[in-house]
């Protein structure tokens, strides 16, 4: 079962010689009816680079529907009529997304705050008499500071498909990079694997942002003092460097309501931590809510009577 | 385990089986070996089919074709191992004769006839295990010292300082501790370093880590280095917290080092000590040694004895 490399949209599968179509954007599919698995061959352009990695699944079917249906269950309650909601066609699919790495180099400039202690009189009213005590408080001394923060930032991960908002790949992050891999045909032979959609320019753009809330976070870190407030800081980039990966994921579509969109369910191949677009039920809601106060009122007035009594 | 090339963005060297550099997270030039050994992963052992890598092979792989199980590889990782030696230049007669001369050399406080009484139970002739690295760094630092403090026993001070640093050892070492190997450091002569051979009349100790543990046990190094470095000529003042440092590393070179040295145990009144001499200059000899207590005690009774003497005499003398 050697995997078919062809070049072309339209196909005849190799093993069974049924004639298939590969759909837009697709790079590797498994025959309708033999599942011989089909990998496309194509150039990368300036606009759809070809995959450099990949990272393997590790988390088989099974698992995936296991996870998503425990995922179903916690939630179940909030979500509008979730619960009955079958999950019946799962997808593994290499979805494409870009990994960015650069040098990083910020100025920043803040106020640190250094604690010290203080001894103060104070008065206070004892058994009825004025009288004058004395305190320990900690105050804060306030002095700026400026400087500079470099560092490398690697696996910064952007979606490359535009059927994928970076906000849904997010939430099922992080994955694996040990695992990482150089592609190869034979890694995604036997599944569906997209190419990429955004342009590495938008992947660039999308990643810098990443980037500089890393920095943010990392140069937080890096201050001195008990405190510091009123932190500004600009970050330049230097030798960025990008690459598109293809990562694992299972998808799937809940219907709740027939008459409602499908929902969509992503589930991590390496993971399994598992995102869906979830549906608050708003009447179930305030139902919680008016049960909560429902409780507190009884607790409040049972506490009351007891105190009166 | 061979270095294969370097790092395009960071010139950090790139060793067989790296994907990325492991400083900048840079992808490595393809080689036609690491495909290869890629392959395999993929590949059934029973009948050499090119099996698909599916979702059900994971938890039980079994090849489509004969049923028999397939291998799914884990990342390269391999261990460490030491690549460069260092030769005996002092002959363990000598290693001995150094030895009974340090055993000699320490002091009143210490047994009179330590070197004559102590028996040696054993001499070890080890190359112990050591990460040598260069590596230029550019490195921010923010930190609170005691300069220029007011109320607060703090102040905060940030700077930059460039590194460049050549033969910097790492210690790799679990049979010997960190203070003992930085004594043992400066004495050796690394441009006598040969590729490992054979290792005749010693053995040489393993790395025990894996190479992405080494990695980032070298990079913790680096980091400790710095903050060392910073503290003892950069940052103002006397009195440090918070030092924290982030460095841009560049052209990081890492050589695994065995060391020669010798390891004495001995015993003087039935209680085991140690004693460690250099491989290569025997001036480097140092160790545990028992103290002579009753020494002590009559010195710490004599200084007052000593005091009240005097004081006696000039009150006599008034």
């Amino acid at each position: 079962m050697s995997a078919n490399v062809i070049a072309s949209r339209s196909y005849a599968c190799q093993e069974c010689g049924a004639e298939l179509r590969l759909p837009e954007g697709r790079r590797s599919v498994a025959c309708l009816y033999c599942k011989c698995p089909t990998v496309i061959e194509r150039p990368g352009s300036a606009d759809a680079p070809a995959p450099a990695l990949v990272l393997p699944f590790v988390v088989p079917e099974a698992a995936a529907r296991a996870a998503v249906a425990a995922w179903k269950k916690k939630w179940r309650w909030f979500h509008a009529s979730l619960a009955g909601a079958a999950i019946d066609d799962i997808q593994g699919i290499y979805l494409p997304a870009y990994l960015y790495s650069a040098a990083l180099t910020s100025h920043y400039r803040c106020e640190i705050g250094e604690h010290y202690q203080e001894t103060e009189e104070y008065e206070t009213t004892e058994n009825g008499k004025r009288v004058t005590k004395t305190r320990t408080v900690t105050k804060t001394e306030w002095r700026s500071l400026q400087g500079e923060h470099v560092g490398y930032v690697a696996d910064v991960m952007v979606t490359a498909s535009r059927g994928l908002p970076n906000g849904e790949l997010g939430a099922i992050e992080p994955f694996d990079m040990r695992l990482l891999r150089r592609y190869q045909a034979a890694l995604v032979s036997g599944w569906a694997s997209e190419d990429a959609s955004v342009a590495p320019a938008d992947g660039v753009q999308a990643a810098r942002a990443e980037a500089v809330r890393i920095e943010a976070g990392r140069i937080g870190a890096f201050l001195p003092g008990d405190n510091n407030r009123g932190l500004e800081f600009q970050t330049h980039v230097d030798r960025e460097s990008l690459d598109l990966a293809l990562v694992p994921i299972w998808t799937l579509a809940i219907r709740p309501d027939p008459k409602q969109p499908a929902q969509r369910v992503l589930c991590n191949g390496q993971t399994a931590r598992v995102w869906g677009a979830e549906r608050w039920s708003p009447l179930k809601i305030a139902a919680f809510i008016a049960i909560l106060f429902a409780i507190g009122e009884g607790v409040w007035l049972a506490l009351r009577a007891g105190g009166g009594g | 385990m061979s270095v294969v090339g370097k790092c395009h963005r960071c010139a950090t060297d790139l060793e067989d089986g790296d994907l990325r550099c492991s400083i900048c997270g840079t992808i490595a030039p393809a080689l036609d070996r690491v495909v290869g050994e890629v392959q395999r992963i993929v590949r059934c052992d029973e009948c050499g089919a090119a099996v698909a890598h599916r979702a059900e092979d994971a938890m039980s792989p079994a090849c489509r074709f004969c049923r028999a199980p397939t291998k799914i590889e884990t990342p390269q990782n391999p261990m460490e191992t030491a690549e460069l030696m260092l030769p005996f230049v002092i002959s363990s007669d000598r290693a001995v004769v150094a030895m009974r001369r340090f055993l000699g050399s320490l002091g009143f406080f210490r047994p009179s006839d330590l070197s004559r009484s102590a028996s040696v139970d054993s001499v070890a002739a080890v190359w112990f295990a050591a990460w040598i690295f260069d590596a230029r760094a550019d490195v921010t630092w923010a930190a609170d010292s005691d300069h220029g403090s007011g109320r607060s026993d703090w102040a905060p001070h940030a700077g930059r300082v460039k590194f460049d640093w050549r033969n910097v050892v790492v210690s790799a070492s679990r049979g010997l501790a960190r203070d003992e190997v930085h004594k043992l450091i400066p004495a050796y002569d690394l441009g006598q370093a040969a590729p490992i051979a054979g290792a005749s009349g010693g053995q040489v100790e393993s790395f025990d880590v894996e190479r992405s543990a080494a990695r980032q046990h070298v990079l913790d190094a680096i980091h400790t280095i710095a903050a060392e470095q910073l503290k003892q000529h950069h940052i103002p003042g006397s009195r440090f917290r918070k030092v924290n440092v982030s460095a841009l590393l560049e052209g990081l070179t890492t050589r695994r080092f065995a060391l020669p040295a010798y390891v004495f145990v001995y015993r003087y009144e039935g209680r085991p000590y140690r004693a460690i001499v250099h491989g290569q200059n025997d001036a480097v000899t140092f160790g545990t040694a028992p103290l002579a207590w009753g020494k002590i005690v009559l010195t710490v009774l004599a200084v007052p004895a000593v005091i009240a003497a005097v004081i006696a005499a000039i009150a006599l003398t008034r």
